[in-house]
């Protein structure tokens, strides 16, 4: 039975204290992040031009919407999002994976390699794409320079769409596999040596030690990775816009280089929200169904 | 004497006690700006980049202070656009590429120049608008004449041009002269010109290429001479012509036979090729020629030789470049005018030739012919730019990267049939005009 002396009060105020104590941080989370997902969602009922007055901006209701959808432009621009995002998460993922597993151990000069590797990630991603785009330059680039050397003939490298696509995917892959590397290695070095011991007791081999028990252990480390490259790709915008600015064609204009290029080339304001509104949906299923399938924080849930 | 001497030293300080009076009313339209402060937004190119030791020269002179806020050029738009659209703009010049001219009328954004071509105190009697070259007036600076861009009765001044410019032919004459080439006339001379030099191995004609304004950039230069327009009369799109397929077929052509890589060249690119002697011809802006000349862009100074852009059924060149003139929500009106009219007038046009830019006036042109070689050659190409050379109406922005832009991409990039690419480009034309509203006269004709 409860202590008849206690005062009644505290004990029903006491279920409502955490939510005070998280409303700072959900009040900036609702001004920061909510306001502006409404304010483009507002925006995409109108057809607004910069340069005029918004008060004077036609309401469209949900044509934006509606022509969207039909919108080959928009679909092709997703399709290429979608092809961009495999290719560039499947072979960073590999690849930062295989390097972790290399460089894990304690060899001679690996904190050289590892600082050489995690370069890319510290460069501007407009600096990325200057760089690679006069790589990449058909005239004047280096990799038409040395390809020429062993007598192949010079690439137009950013104006062929199949060309283009790969430039994109080669340069994504070179700034962003550190990042998976980097956090990889972070959860290895942290698993408990007890367990990977006890797995070599066992007798397994190397094959064995990686697949079934290393990287088992750090699976949720591996999710979260997977699902900010995966939202990064959706976000992805300046190394392109340098790159190609999308071309040639729509070859290389993810969704949101199109959204930029609808919003800033053709002035059309509310198409292009109404494009980002479903650009913020693609990317929220999307983290659901990561999160759904393997919720990394699940097993701390208890806590 | 002693009295004469006292009356003459009173006269002497009588006098200098009233000059020293009169002195700030005497004639100085530029005193009562003095001090002030002008913002200039302009793109980064080499005509603006020569301007700014124009400005410094301007400020001694005047005690108006300039700044300058310099961006690539496609991207003056968007900032222009956010500055005029407040209630105080930043701005108090705008340098805008002659395309975009429309657009900034229609949504009020700029101050007519008759408001102070109307104040005696300002205007300079000897500035001499008949001076300034017509098509790079109307084409720049005239907005609401026929069509709403050309030059017509309805029309109203808004600009003036600086940094203007027509097409001419440049072309390398050592290498001309190595393969035994004559300069090429006409079209039909000058496609032969680029396959004899594809032939021999040597890159023949740069061009822009890049996917939007600039592959479409590229075409133009060629469907004016073809006889090739982008609207009829009615507003319907003819880019789906015979003339405008032919157009595209040449801008193919071109891709094959010149420097690798045109399908990724803006401006800068396409430049760059030639003046580092990657191509053996250049049809574009005459800008290229004073770009020749600087050493820090040129490898070629010397060996460039100029030409009238060659003709297919008539004779016709770009019209294109940038007007300056004064946004509506400046704060400094007249102190703008003053400097727009220090830049324009016929000193300002020859201290710009001599600081390496292009100049704007018949008579500066004139004086200068013996200078430099593409003067005469201008001169005589000036009368052929075509006033119609793209409609710049405030929907061309969106004609001239997302339908034409993305069509001609894969004009130059595919090897498909070009008629039924430009058929598809027609309709989504027509769509955007029907968006517009461009054709209710003729359904309203058509109904009653």
């Amino acid at each position: 039975m409860a202590n008849p002396s206690a005062p009644p009060a505290t004990v029903s105020i006491r279920p409502l204290s955490p939510y005070f104590f998280i409303l700072p941080a959900v009040a900036i989370m609702v001004a920061g992040l909510v306001y502006p997902v409404l304010q483009a969602f507002y925006l995409s009922l109108f057809d607004w031009k910069i340069g005029t007055r918004f008060e004077d901006a036609p309401f469209v209701g949900t044509r934006h919407f509606v022509r969207m959808l039909t919108d080959d432009n928009v679909h092709e621009s997703i399709w290429v999002t979608l092809r961009f995002g495999f290719w560039t998460i499947t072979i960073e993922m590999f690849l930062g994976v295989s390097l972790a597993l290399l460089l894990e151990k304690p060899i001679r000069g690996a904190s050289v390699f590892r600082t050489i590797f995690i370069l890319p990630l510290m460069i501007s991603p407009v600096v990325v794409g200057l760089i690679w785009r006069y790589l990449f330059d058909a005239r004047i680039g280096w990799i038409n320079y040395y390809l020429g050397m062993v007598g192949i003939e010079p690439q137009v490298w950013l104006g062929d769409p199949e060309l283009a696509f790969f430039a994109i995917v080669f340069t994504d892959i070179w700034q962003w596999t550190p990042f998976i590397f980097i956090i990889v290695i972070a959860g290895l070095q942290a698993l408990p040596s007890e367990i990977l011991e006890a797995s070599r007791i066992d007798g397994a081999n190397w094959w064995q030690h990686i697949l079934f028990v290393k990287l088992p252990m750090i699976r949720s480390i591996l999710l979260i990775a997977l699902l900010l490259r995966l939202i990064d790709v959706f976000r992805a915008l300046e190394v392109m816009y340098i790159l190609t600015g999308g071309g040639p064609g729509r070859a290389t204009e993810l969704l949101s280089l199109h959204i930029y290029n609808r919003a800033f080339e053709t002035q059309q304001l509310g198409y292009a929200s109404a494009i980002s509104v479903l650009l913020i949906l693609i990317v929220f299923g999307l983290s659901f169904a990561i999160l759904v399938a393997g919720n990394p924080m699940k097993e701390k849930s208890d806590i | 004497m002693r009295f004469l001497d006292w009356k003459n030293r009173l006269a002497a300080v009588t006098m200098g006690a009233a000059l020293a009076i009169a002195g700030p009313l005497m004639a100085n339209p530029y005193e009562k700006y003095a001090g002030t402060t002008l913002v200039i937004s302009w793109p980064a190119l080499a005509h603006f980049t020569a301007a700014e030791e124009l400005l410094e020269e301007f400020t001694e002179e005047t005690g108006i202070e300039v700044e300058v806020d310099a961006l690539q050029y496609l991207k003056l738009r968007d900032r222009q656009l956010l500055e005029m659209s407040k209630e105080e703009g930043e701005y108090d010049i705008v340098s805008w590429v002659v395309m975009w001219k429309g657009e900034y009328v229609a949504k009020g954004l700029l101050t007519p120049l008759s408001q102070f071509f109307t104040n005696g105190a300002l205007v300079d009697p000897e500035f001499d608008i008949d001076d300034i070259a017509d098509a790079y007036l109307q084409n720049g600076g005239i907005v609401g004449g026929g069509k709403g861009y050309l030059p017509g009765k309805s029309g109203a001044l808004y600009g003036l041009p600086f940094g203007a410019e027509t097409s001419i032919l440049a072309y390398r004459k050592d290498i001309f002269e190595e393969q035994g080439l004559a300069v090429p006339t006409t079209y039909d001379e000058l496609a032969g010109v680029m396959t004899q030099l594809g032939e021999a191995g040597i890159p023949a004609m740069t061009s822009r290429g890049k996917t939007g304004h600039q592959v479409t950039a590229g075409w133009l230069l060629h469907l004016a001479p073809m006889g090739g327009k982008i609207f009829d009369d009615q507003w319907n799109p003819v880019i789906n012509s015979p003339e405008a397929v032919k157009a595209a077929e040449f801008m193919r052509h071109v891709v094959q036979t010149g420097p690798t890589g045109i399908e990724t060249f803006g401006f800068g690119e396409a430049s760059a090729a030639f003046l580092q002697g990657d191509a053996a011809l250049y049809l574009d802006t005459l800008k290229i020629a004073a770009m020749s000349r600087n050493p820090n862009l040129s490898t070629v100074d010397g060996n460039v030789g100029f030409a009238l852009h060659p003709t297919d059924v008539r004779c016709g060149s770009e019209t294109g470049g940038f007007a300056i003139g004064i946004p509506a929500n400046s704060q400094n009106q007249e102190a703008a005018f003053l400097l727009i009219q220090y830049l324009t007038n016929k000193a300002g046009d020859q201290r710009m030739v001599e600081l390496g830019g292009d100049p704007i006036r018949h008579s500066t042109i004139q004086n200068n012919a013996d200078l430099f070689p593409e003067y005469p050659v201008v001169a005589e190409q000036l009368p052929c730019a075509d006033p119609d050379w793209r409609p710049l109406i405030p929907e061309w922005n969106e004609l001239n990267i997302d339908v034409l832009g993305q069509a001609l991409t894969k004009v130059i990039t595919t090897d498909d049939p070009i008629q039924p690419i430009m058929d598809e480009a027609n309709e989504k034309a027509r769509a955007i005009m029907e968006r517009e509203g461009y054709y209710k006269w003729a359904e309203y004709r058509q109904g009653s």
